[in-house]
């Protein structure tokens, strides 16, 4: 069963509403029906202006009018009377104010005589009571034409009828706001007119009051050339191709190999081909050879480390063990390993999902083993060497309720937005004008969060005795062990000793100095253990600037039932059960819109993170197809991989058809993207021959790559050139308090074009002796192919007949060919062509 | 005239208004503290003793003794409200923007030299210079003119070897290079091409390395602003105003948090605060740009009237001292009063907003238009109204 407002924009059906026309609102006019709705539709109680916490000016009403009697009562009660004046209404400060006759900084909203105004003065003259409140709460709002197809230049008017509790039905137009989606298409004017502006489709959003419901516009583009003949490759194609036929715009031819090889690569592996992988492709001749291409991609590792970032974007692997900031970077580390081999073996999405979802610390052991995993994590921790492998075959992922603000209703927000899709966090303080979800939705879905034990401070009492006796006595030991290290240091440097035993004293100072750490930093691995605890019986509750609201229902987003729970029971697990259901609205749909806006620039639903009735997909079907196929598929990631990167959409040039120019959300030709920080700085040492020296307590092998970083780079690594390009290229900070797909910035900006254009790191890494140039110098001797060579490298093509004369006569006027293959490098990676995927 | 530029000299913390701007020595000893107070060059105006230079400018700045956030029990935050205009906090959605931020945004700088930088540790006490509504686009630039091998000055200086002719060769050689995606109509080429023109037109031009070049500053002048990083901060500043930089911010000593040995800690640094604000001003003034530069000294509170037992002065919110000069700005003015112990405003109370609408107000940016976060959801810039500090004002 899904709730009111589902049905509400459902209703929108065709043909014209049954208008059983009340009395004119003029004559008598109701204040929730009427006049509320015209305060929300002149913008009158929106957060800017008086429905600001504080009000505005002296006057407060409710948020987007969300209690009409809490406005009567402001509106009359405060400020001796002078907004309201019953005797001589036009004398009310409500009327002067909202006229501009007397000065009101919100400016004018209505005009003296118009119909807003005499409804205004209608209700005043008429005593500016308070009706029965319930009598016009909203049963069904219904909006005519609901679909519409018209040409350029065209209009169209829309009609809003409202059904309300007392059984009435009323023409609301008047009383309603408009809003175009894409402004790019149609505008839409205050009385619900609708004028085609540009090609495409989009929605407008019409509000009656608090009360949203959508109606859909579709704008073809002119013109008899017949559509031409492109043959799908598999089902996506097919959807694509059937839009863009409608709205009569062209795709865009094919890329060609080369350009598929280094966008596929990147996008899949994170990595581009090497200069013989793209040779050896473009001299295949097998028709399928895209395909195959395809597949080994998603064989490769980089695929696993690609969406073990990806999903920690969501997961944000940081604020570890409450404050313990000291074991933070190793705990990123085997939290990220662990999303990678759960990546790389593919396990099914829903499976990854339980398996993070209803992790517990123990994973079915006995206390007395997990005891034992996390003494030999905490002695790891105090090693500085984690032992990533024995984290990373754990079942579940206990780390994710490990840190700070999993559980309760922040936790909740997490939740919803990593494996739903769903944005709550306007709910924490009032319902969102661009959503449909209220706080009751949001606590009573946190109440299913609220009884797993998460991070916490280790305390003597839930300590196991081993690791309570190091906590209690292993600072006074570890200080005698420091006390005795320094004796020996200190003792090492005397003149009188002899190098060789001065180096064992520093090496024995060097154990006992580890072994301090271990004691005192050994313990602190201890976070509370992740479990299910039935004894907890808080409710989930938000204090807002607006109020403190409490829920104690147990209920499901969109469920109008409320669950039961006895205390042994996890409601966690009701939760992991609603996702897997293969009709679930949100659960499968999120998975699928993210993986097509991590190709395509932007979701099906877009923004990707924003799945709601009033932000309409672009493409209903295809993501309809996407989300059926991905659950037929037993949740297989790869497949729904493989179904994106085989269709003729992704293979498309950048280079779109003259009829599709300007269209973002149709793709009708592939979408020029700026590479993502890690990308970025990995393409630039595969270009360069680099290796990136990473700070230790990252816990990276030599020679690994910018995408295995885990979680956020910890403070005292924050200075380093590393931390630095994550932070200018909008690699998100994974802020436990934000939950937004956009905390990765993929804008451009000029500290971007300077450290391309003259990072001291960056030059070093072009004109480094072991470098890539200086290796083609050395070992190539012909010019026209070290050109290639460099080509190859940096931009994954052939130089073309033009880069090549170019190439060559600036490396001949060069003082020497290193110098001039130093300048083609650099010319190459301030390219447009570099730092997009296109 | 609408101001040009701002330089925001920031004090994380709580720096003592009784031991700087707003001096008691009437008070009983607990409460007056160990300084004294000095006459200025404007009569009835004194401030202490340890800032002689700036009580010789005192008729080119203003003394805000009258503002606060009203609250006694305060903890640290003040800078999300001082710096941004806007006390509230946004809650779980990114914060409010600095002024500088606004400005990057709303009024970006002629195209060879940065709109917004930032010296130095930029989250000391301070919010809103990063993660804030406008998004990445509209931070500073940040980093530190006294280090020559930092980051941002690295990329700041042309290669070595490379001149100018040099240069431009290789990007002729790079633009013909650059075609493949030519032709495209996309906005994210346009957008970078804006950008590495702008990167490219730093790197042409001597302006910005010029201005960061403190050690061209002749030694007598330099040391005017006091030997020390702090102090070759603002200096540095001042130099980047000269070169048509419209927002500098820096933070001046580490934390004035002086919960203990206050006495000792003001000893320390407010010599160092007044060579270099003082310096700051009079420089501005000879050179003609004080008037179009708005200069603000301030942190996050006020500190308790009552000394502790430990020789500190702790959290203080319902008054504090803010230094304001130039741009608009009266010289030789104090705003409003606090009673005999510093401890409450008894005179022209104004708030936080007041200040940012002031600020904005100066720099002919209207503080009531709406700007939109990242998620599209709307912003006023200053949420409340509130009156202008026109006693302030020239």
């Amino acid at each position: 069963m899904t709730r009111l407002w589902f049905p509400l924009a459902a209703v929108a059906l065709l043909g014209t509403p049954d208008l059983t026309r009340a009395a004119d609102p003029v004559e008598k006019p109701l204040f929730s029906r009427h006049v509320v709705p015209l305060f929300s539709r002149l913008g009158c109680n929106a957060g800017a202006c008086h429905g600001s916490v504080t009000g505005q000016n002296g006057f407060r009403l409710s948020l987007f009018g969300a209690s009409p009697s809490q406005d009567h009562a402001w509106l009359l009660r405060e400020f001796a009377g002078r907004r309201v004046n019953p005797f001589e209404p036009e004398k009310s400060l409500l009327l002067e104010k909202a006229t501009g006759v007397v000065s009101h900084v919100g400016g004018q909203r209505m005009a003296v005589g118009g119909r807003d105004y005499q409804l205004l003065r209608s209700w005043l003259t008429r005593g500016a009571k308070l009706d029965r409140v319930e009598d016009s709460r909203v049963t069904a709002l219904r909006v005519s034409p609901p679909q519409q197809t018209l040409n350029l230049g065209q209009t169209y008017a829309l009609k809003v009828e409202a059904a309300f509790a007392d059984g009435t039905k009323e023409d609301v137009t008047d009383l309603c706001s408009f809003e175009v989606l894409d402004p790019t298409v149609a505008a839409v004017d205050v009385s619900g007119t609708v004028t085609a502006k540009g090609v495409g489709d989009t929605a407008v959003i019409v509000r009656y009051g608090y009360e949203p419901v959508v109606a859909h516009l579709v704008v073809p583009r002119a013109g008899n050339e017949p559509f031409p003949d492109v043959k799908p490759n598999n089902f996506v194609d097919q959807h694509v191709l059937a839009k863009l036929k409608r709205l009569n715009i062209h795709p865009a031819g094919l890329c060609d190999d080369a350009t598929f090889l280094r966008r596929a690569s990147l996008d899949v592996t994170g990595l581009p081909p090497t200069p013989d992988e793209v040779r050896r492709f473009l001299a295949d001749k097998s028709p399928d050879k895209r395909a195959k291409k395809i597949d080994e991609l998603l064989g490769r590792p980089g695929y696993a480390a690609l969406w073990a970032t990806k999903f920690s974007d969501v997961l944000k692997p940081n604020s570890f063990n409450a404050n313990y900031g000291l074991v933070e970077p190793a705990e990123a580390r085997r939290f990220y390993e662990w999303v990678r081999a759960r990546v790389a073996e593919n396990t099914p999405y829903d499976e990854f999902a339980a398996r993070v979802l209803l992790a517990t610390s123990r994973d079915g052991r006995t206390r007395e083993e997990w005891v034992e995993e996390v003494m030999a994590m905490a002695e790891e921790n105090a090693l500085l060497e984690p032992n990533l492998a024995v984290y990373a075959k754990r079942k579940t992922l206990d780390l994710y309720w490990q840190r700070e603000n999993a559980t309760g209703v922040k936790g909740t927000l997490q939740v919803a937005h990593a494996f739903l899709g769903l944005r709550l966090e306007c709910a924490q303080c009032h319902r969102h004008p661009h959503d449909v979800w209220q706080q009751d939705d949001l606590l009573s879905f946190a109440n299913f969060f609220m009884r797993v034990k998460g991070a916490n401070y280790p305390d003597n009492k839930t300590l196991p005795p081993k690791a309570a006796e190091l906590m209690k006595k292993g600072p006074e030991e570890a200080k005698k062990l420091r006390e005795e290290a320094k004796k020996l240091t200190d003792k090492a440097k005397d003149k009188s000793v002899k190098p060789d035993d001065a180096a064992k004293m520093m090496a024995e100072a060097k154990t006992l100095e580890m072994k301090a750490r271990m004691l005192t930093e050994g313990p602190k691995r201890f976070g509370t253990e992740v479990q299910h605890n039935g004894e907890r019986a808080n409710f989930a509750s938000v204090s807002s600037p607006l109020g403190t609201q409490k829920s104690e229902a147990f209920r499901l987003p969109g469920e109008t039932q409320s669950l039961k729970f006895a205390k042994e029971d996890d409601p966690r697990e009701a939760v992991v059960a609603w996702m897997r259901k293969p009709d679930n609205p949100y659960f499968a749909k999120a998975m699928v819109n993210r993986a097509w806006a991590h190709y395509f620039g932007r979701g099906i639903v877009d923004p990707p993170d924003h799945l709601s009735s009033l932000n309409p997909p672009s493409h209903p079907e295809l993501l309809d197809a996407l989300a059926k196929g991905f659950v037929e598929n037993k949740y297989d990631l790869k497949w729904l991989h493989r179904a994106i990167l085989n269709s003729r959409t992704y293979q498309q040039s950048a280079r779109p058809h003259e009829t599709a120019k300007g269209d973002r959300r149709n793709f009708a030709s592939f979408p020029l993207r700026r590479l993502p920080a890690e990308v970025l700085l990995d393409v630039i040492n595969q270009a360069t021959g680099a290796t990136e020296a990473f700070p230790p307590r990252l816990f990276l092998p030599p020679g690994a790559r910018a995408m295995e970083v885990a979680g956020v780079t910890g403070a005292e690594d924050q200075r380093a050139a590393l931390a630095y390009a994550f932070q200018i290229f909008g690699r998100p900070a994974r802020n436990g308090l934000v939950q937004c797909d956009c905390e990765r910035d993929p804008s451009p900006t000029i500290v971007q074009a300077l450290y391309l254009a003259n990072h001291p790191q960056l030059r070093e890494k072009i004109a480094a002796a072991n470098g890539r140039v200086a290796k083609l110098v050395t070992d190539v001797s012909d010019d026209v192919k070290r050109v290639e060579e460099i080509f190859l490298w940096t931009v994954g093509r052939m130089p073309s007949k033009d880069d090549l004369a170019a190439s060559l006569e600036y490396v001949k006027a060069s003082p020497s060919a290193q110098r001039g293959l130093e300048d083609l490098m650099w010319s190459l990676i301030n390219t447009r062509e570099f730092s997009l995927n296109h | 005239m609408t101001a040009e530029h701002v330089v925001v000299v920031w004090l994380g913390g709580g720096p003592p208004h009784q031991d700087m701007f707003d001096m008691k020595p009437d008070a009983p000893k607990e409460i007056a503290g160990e300084f004294k107070p000095i006459g200025t060059n404007v009569p009835g105006i004194q401030v202490c003793e340890l800032m002689p230079r700036l009580a010789r400018n005192a008729d080119k700045y203003t003394i805000l003794r009258s503002v606060g956030i009203k609250s006694e029990t305060w903890e640290h935050g003040g800078g999300q409200y001082w710096l941004t205009g806007n006390p509230r906090k946004t809650g779980v959605t990114p914060a409010y923007p600095m002024y500088g931020n606004v400005v990057a945004k709303l009024r970006p700088a002629p195209k060879d030299v940065p709109t917004f930088v930032a010296f130095g540790d930029i989250d000391n006490h301070a919010y809103g210079l990063k993660q804030n509504y406008l998004g990445p686009t509209a931070d500073p630039i940040v980093f530190q003119p006294e280090d020559a091998k930092g980051e941002v000055k690295g990329m700041l200086v042309p290669p070595a070897g490379l001149d100018l002719s040099a240069f431009d060769r290789r990007e002729t050689l790079r633009q013909s290079l650059d075609t493949q995606l030519r032709g495209l109509d996309d906005p994210i080429v346009g957008g970078m091409d804006k950008f590495q023109q702008t990167a490219f037109d730093l790197l042409r031009s001597p302006k910005l390395r010029d201005a960061l070049a403190v050690e061209k500053e002749p030694l007598k002048v330099a040391e005017r602003y006091g030997k020390n990083s702090h102090g070759r901060r603002v200096l540095a500043a001042r130099r980047l105003v000269e070169a048509g930089v419209p927002f500098v911010y820096t933070h001046f000593e580490s934390n004035w948090d002086h919960h203990g040995q206050n006495f000792r800690a003001c000893k320390e640094k407010l010599p160092n605060l007044d060579k270099a604000v003082a310096s700051l001003i009079e420089d501005l003034h000879d050179r003609g740009l004080l008037e179009k530069t708005v200069v603000m000294v301030l942190g996050e509170m006020g500190r308790t009237p009552k000394i502790n037992k430990d020789a500190g002065r702790d959290h203080w919110g319902t008054c504090q001292s803010v230094l304001v000069a130039g741009g608009g700005f009266k010289g030789g003015c104090v705003v409003g009063a606090t009673d005999k112990h510093a401890a409450y405003v008894t005179d022209k109370y104004y708030k936080v907003e007041s200040f940012g609408r002031t600020i904005y107000h100066l720099l002919g940016i209207d503080p009531d238009q709406t700007l939109y976060a990242l998620d599209n959801r709307p912003h006023r810039l200053i949420g409340e109204d509130t009156p202008l500090i026109k006693e302030a004002l020239v």
